[in-house]
């Protein structure tokens, strides 16, 4: 049961409770004219320059599975926040913590692959940290990552740019990450069709980023494609319209979702993005992804609606079914 | 001698103040008669004993659809009056504070409808002040034509007169309607861009359609039917599998002459009084032997949704078809039944071959109610057209006006104020938009309606229903109730019970007061004041949710919990029962529900459900005519609350040498012997003597009726429910009973 007197989970997965607490203790204490607590990453006037900053920390478990790791994930969730906000990265900062008892090689391992991911996009660390945390305090290995970019030409992006009937496109399939991630935390084996989708997005938003009538980007990271629909309904006031069966949801993904139990819609990805951009410009940037090898199976999947302030799915049959914001997790509500 | 009386109760809308003119007039009595807020207040002035004939009359000869109760009665003081008169509503009133529900036609109005003489002779929309619908067509207040979906109807010179004759039956019908004024009838097969028949020809092309084995969308009082005929099994297959519904049982539309009904379902006199009551439920009636309708219409069910015309329009439309008619919600599963033509139109397309419209529009949907026979009374599983709104009397005053948003499945809302009680019809599943929007448009017009706005929600506590979040962003204080103390408060309500009792809450699952999911509780106390005594033993169920449309997952989470073996029909087995045992979305509950889905699942009748309910339906057929022999289920009894524990169940269930009827006999008869013993051993601490059954679980006939003659064998006197729904269409007006229990406070 949450209540209200201490930190649960439920406060860390993306959803309402997470919303409630940046606005009741983060942003109520630093609240000031350049934080914007709904942004990836927040656009600042450096002396000429037009500079893109953010900032992020990685404690997934386990640091190592099928697709990806903690080392190259800290490099692509920050690059992939600056990416969506149209900069492109330049420097990275990094802060390591960790814990009393981790295996050297494994170390190693984490961060040559961080600086291989490095490499491969073109940023530099540039700055950095290092704690120990005695046993016990640390999950093995915590990252944490600040990010600086250049903005690129093109038009403004904001959620304040969304107009009714825009569209919703999904670079590639979703729910990947989350799946493989937490079959790969509970130890249920190896599975060879299930890999995480972490990547870096640069292409995808190199791509998109001067097409005219592009409005807004953003990664679906923590609490998945159905939260950045409310996040987007919610700052606009719109209704966004998605349509199950335009949703890319690879067949693994779909099977291990229906035997155990999730939506795909609410499970993390760390190398999509989710565009809103004109009705007139959709199938331009549909195929501008779909000739990259990262978008290859890029999806229109939704509209915004006037008149609405839900996140609504189009099922099959022609029901329309409420995609709530995420709680904790889901409880059944079949009486 | 002049008397003046103020007579509350349903009193308007239902053509009282005619009835009490034509009255007057009959008795000699000078005088008037106005509303009031929402009362009808009389002056009459005569001689005594004709103001006494006139008073008893007032009450006892009222129109079959009000319900008037005298309220105030004084003697005045001697004025010269000169005749009586129908006094326009004083203004400031509320002159529209009961919403009547729906009614079927009259026997004055269904007579025009049969004289070919008369100029409404077959006409569908025929109405009165004492019939026709109301609650579907009131757009706002007050009562006035030009407030109902009947504004954009100009009455011709022949209505008009009748609807000023204070003397007409007509007088202030504000639906008034002929077929040269009223609305009317179109055809439009699916496939033509426009109607190809209108009024009486629309009716012989929709029957010609039907006789020709077609599925046809027909809107009615509170919206659309799906319709095809009932001895066609092509078509039956056809609408199943375009709906879909696979199974789901099908209500069936039979005429008002009952000879073929007779043939298909056993009905006795009450239940025929039932059905032909201004209602017109459908009433879930236990098939013949040998019935002629096909079994597919309730595949693997023992009965069968059987109901009279609801308007003059169904008769007709049954007339020309020539046979009983299947009439099924036309909506999605668990949604609002569809109101609008267009929107039948764009959702209904694929379904259907054509569509017989009519112009009058539906202000808000109500779909038809369902009833069951259940330990010798109709008892309701659905509230809707011809039942709600239904309005209880609370025992006590409200302190401030309430607005409970009920919980999320089959929900309804009401609204409370003064001593009143107002259930809304059902509205359907809360996770789609249609049902959204409903739920919305009825808390506006609810309050709009009876001139009341909340100043406080009651909501379920279940942070994750639609309208918990609902009433959490409306900007008013809000109480959560728990779920199960709004069904066991629901049940004490109705029954005006407010002393000590024990309340078994059986259902699928509901947040419980410790934050786990309940659903096979014993709550022992009063509103407002419940002590857990009792629960089913907890087990995991895999995959949460799914698990309501998966019995199988039930049977494994029984399996699994008593360390036995099953293999789950998946791709992956193990990697299921991996996740079980991590508990990986697998929450733990007591829900008497999902036992029942287990125990369908284990004796073999479906591991997966096409609707809600159909393994406990299953399981109820497949016991019939067995005489089950009870296996005593231990009570553990270390901590409270107590763990009655189905584990004895479970081999006898696996059993394969034993006959599948006697499994699910014998399982009933368990959990009724139960409940039994459940309530002997806490009678030994507490002081109760009432031992209610509630929750979607009780809708099972054969497990009430068993554990009702178990308990009362006992020696308790056992309560279950009368006007309010056993299921979640209850937990709003339980809500409302609940927190008003606990406003009482501890004794
Ligand atoms: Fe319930
Ligand atoms: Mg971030
Ligand atoms: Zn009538
Ligand atoms: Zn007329």
């Amino acid at each position: 049961m949450n209540d209200d007197t201490y930190i649960s989970l439920a406060h860390g997965n993306g959803g309402r409770f997470m919303r409630e607490l940046i606005e009741s203790v983060f942003q109520r204490h630093l609240g000031n004219p350049a934080l914007d607590v709904q942004a990836d990453a927040v656009r600042l006037q450096l002396g000429d320059a037009h500079c893109l900053f953010t900032t992020d920390g990685f404690t997934v478990q386990p640091l190592e599975f099928p697709g990806g790791d903690i080392g190259s994930l800290a490099v692509h969730g920050t690059t992939n926040d600056l990416a969506v906000a149209g900069a492109e990265p330049k420097y990275l900062s990094l802060n390591a913590f960790i814990e009393e008892g981790l295996e050297l090689a494994l170390l190693d391992r984490l961060i040559a692959s961080l600086a291989a991911a490095a490499r491969d996009i073109g940023v530099q660390v540039v700055a950095g940290d290092t704690k120990v945390l005695r046993r016990g305090e640390g999950g093995g290995l915590y990252l944490a990552t600040t990010g600086i970019g250049l903005a690129l030409p093109g038009p403004v992006l904001g959620l304040d740019r969304i107009r009714p009937g825009d569209a919703v496109l999904v670079s590639g399939p979703v729910g990947d990450h989350g799946i493989a991630v937490m079959l790969a935390r509970e130890q249920f084996g190896l599975r060879g069709d299930l890999r995480s989708d972490a990547a870096s997005v640069l292409p995808l938003t190199r791509a998109a980023r001067d097409l005219d009538g592009l409005r807004f980007m953003r990664d679906p990271t923590r609490g998945g494609l159905a939260s950045v629909c409310h996040e987007i309904s919610r700052a606009t006031g719109l209704g966004v319209r998605l349509r199950e069966a335009a949703l890319p949801v690879r067949d693994p993904v779909r099977s291990v979702c229906e035997m155990l139990g999730y939506d795909p819609l609410y499970l993390a990805c760390e190398g999509r993005v989710v565009a809103v951009v004109a009705p007139a410009q959709a199938e331009a940037l549909l195929a501008r992804w779909q000739a990259l090898p990262e978008g290859s199976e890029a999806c229109l999947i939704g509209t915004l609606e006037a008149g609405a302030d839900r996140v609504l799915l189009e099922t099959g049959i022609g029901g329309e079914r409420l995609l709530e914001e995420l709680e904790d997790d889901p409880l059944p509500r079949i009486c | 001698m002049t008397l003046r009386w103020l007579l509350t109760g349903r009193v308007q809308g239902v053509g009282f103040r005619p009835f009490v003119y034509r009255l007057a007039r009959e008795h000699g009595i000078h005088g008037w008669v106005r509303n009031r807020s929402g009362q009808v207040e009389i002056l009459g002035q005569g001689r005594t004993d004709r103001l006494d004939r006139f008073e008893r009359a007032l009450t006892d000869a009222a129109p079959p659809t009000a319900a008037p109760h005298i309220a105030e009665r004084e003697v005045l003081a001697w004025q010269q009056l000169e005749d009586f008169r129908i006094e326009t509503s004083q203004a400031g009133d509320r002159p529209w504070i009961q919403v009547p529900p729906d009614h079927f036609a009259c026997p004055d109005c269904l007579a025009e409808v049969r004289d070919p003489t008369d100029r409404r002779y077959r006409y569908p929309f025929n109405n009165c002040t004492q019939c026709g619908p109301r609650y579907t067509l009131i757009r706002a207040l007050p009562y006035d034509r030009p407030n109902t979906t009947l504004s954009g109807f100009v009455m011709c010179p022949a209505c008009a007169t009748e609807y000023r004759d204070p003397g007409d039956r007509r007088f202030h019908a504000e639906p008034i309607a002929c077929p040269d004024c009223g609305p009317w009838l179109s055809y439009r097969p699916d496939t033509a861009p426009a109607p190809a028949a209108e009024g009486e020809a629309a009716v012989e092309a929709a029957a010609a359609a039907l006789r020709a084995g077609e599925i046809l969308a027909v809107k009615g009082i509170g919206g659309y039917h799906l319709m095809c005929a009932a001895d066609n099994t092509d078509a039956i297959e056809r609408l199943r599998a375009r709906k879909p519904r696979p199974h789901k049982p099908l209500a069936v539309l039979f005429p008002d002459e009952v000879s073929l009904l007779r043939r298909e379902v056993n009905c006795s006199e009450a239940e025929l009084a039932c059905l032909r009551s201004a209602q017109r439920p459908i009433l879930l009636l236990p098939r013949t032997p040998a019935p002629s309708l096909p079994e597919s219409l309730a595949p693997g069910l023992g009965e069968l949704g059987v109901m009279l015309p609801c308007s003059p329009l169904h008769a007709l439309l049954l007339q020309a078809a020539g046979g009983p008619l299947v009439a099924t919600s036309g909506n999605l599963s668990g949604e609002p039944v569809l109101t609008d033509n267009a929107e039948a139109d764009a959702r209904l397309s694929d379904v259907v071959d054509g569509f017989l419209h009519h112009n009058r529009p539906i202000q808000r949907p109500a779909d038809d109610s369902v009833l069951r026979p259940i330990a010798g009374a109709v008892r309701p599983l659905r509230l809707g057209r011809g039942s709600a709104p239904l309005e209880l009397e609370l025992e006590t005053g409200v302190p401030e006006p309430l607005l409970a948003v009920g919980a999320h499945m089959k929900n309804t809302l009401a609204l409370a104020w003064d001593r009143r009680l107002i259930v809304s019809p059902h509205i359907g599943d809360m996770g789609s938009r249609r049902s959204l929007e409903v739920f919305r448009q009825l808390v506006e017009d609810f309050q709009a309606l009876h001139g009341v706005r909340a100043t406080r929600l009651l909501c379920d506590a279940h942070p994750d229903y639609t309208t918990h979040r609902w009433a959490r962003e409306s900007g008013l204080p809000v109480t959560p109730v728990f779920h199960h103390h709004a069904h066991a408060s629901a049940l004490c309500g109705e029954h005006g019970i407010d002393e000590p009792c024990l309340i078994f809450t059986w259902d699928g699952t509901g947040y419980g007061a410790d934050g786990g999911l309940w659903g096979g509780e014993a709550l022992y106390g009063r509103p407002g004041h419940w002590r857990h005594l009792a629960r089913l033993r907890p087990f995991r169920l895999p995959g949460g949710d799914r698990a309501g449309r998966e019995p199988w997952r039930a049977a494994a989470a029984l399996c699994w919990e008593n360390g036995l073996d099953y293999t789950p029909p998946v791709t992956e087995p193990s990697l299921l029962r991996a996740a079980w045992q991590r508990g990986l979305n697998s929450p733990a509950t007591s829900a008497a529900g999902r036992l029942f889905d287990a125990a369908a699942s284990l004796i073999g009748l479906l591991q997966t459900a096409s609707y809600e309910g159909q393994g406990p339906m299953l399981l109820e057929q497949a016991a019939a005519g067995c005489a089950g022999e009870a296996l005593v289920l231990p009570l553990l009894t270390e901590a409270p609350p107590w763990q009655l524990d189905w584990t004895p169940l479970l081999a006898h269930l696996r059993d394969g040498r034993l006959p599948v009827a006697q499994r699910a006999a014998d399982f009933h008869a368990s959990l009724a012997g139960a409940i039994r013993d459940t309530a002997r051993r806490t009678a030994a601490d507490h002081a109760f003597t009432r031992v209610g059954l509630t929750g979607g679980v009780f809708q099972n006939r054969l497990l009430t009726e068993l554990a009702q003659s178990r308990l009362q064998a006992a020696g308790f006197e056992v309560l279950l429910c009368r006007q309010l729904p056993c299921n979640d269409a209850g937990i709003s007006a339980g809500q409302v009973y609940e927190h008003l229990g606990g406003q009482r406070g501890e004794d």
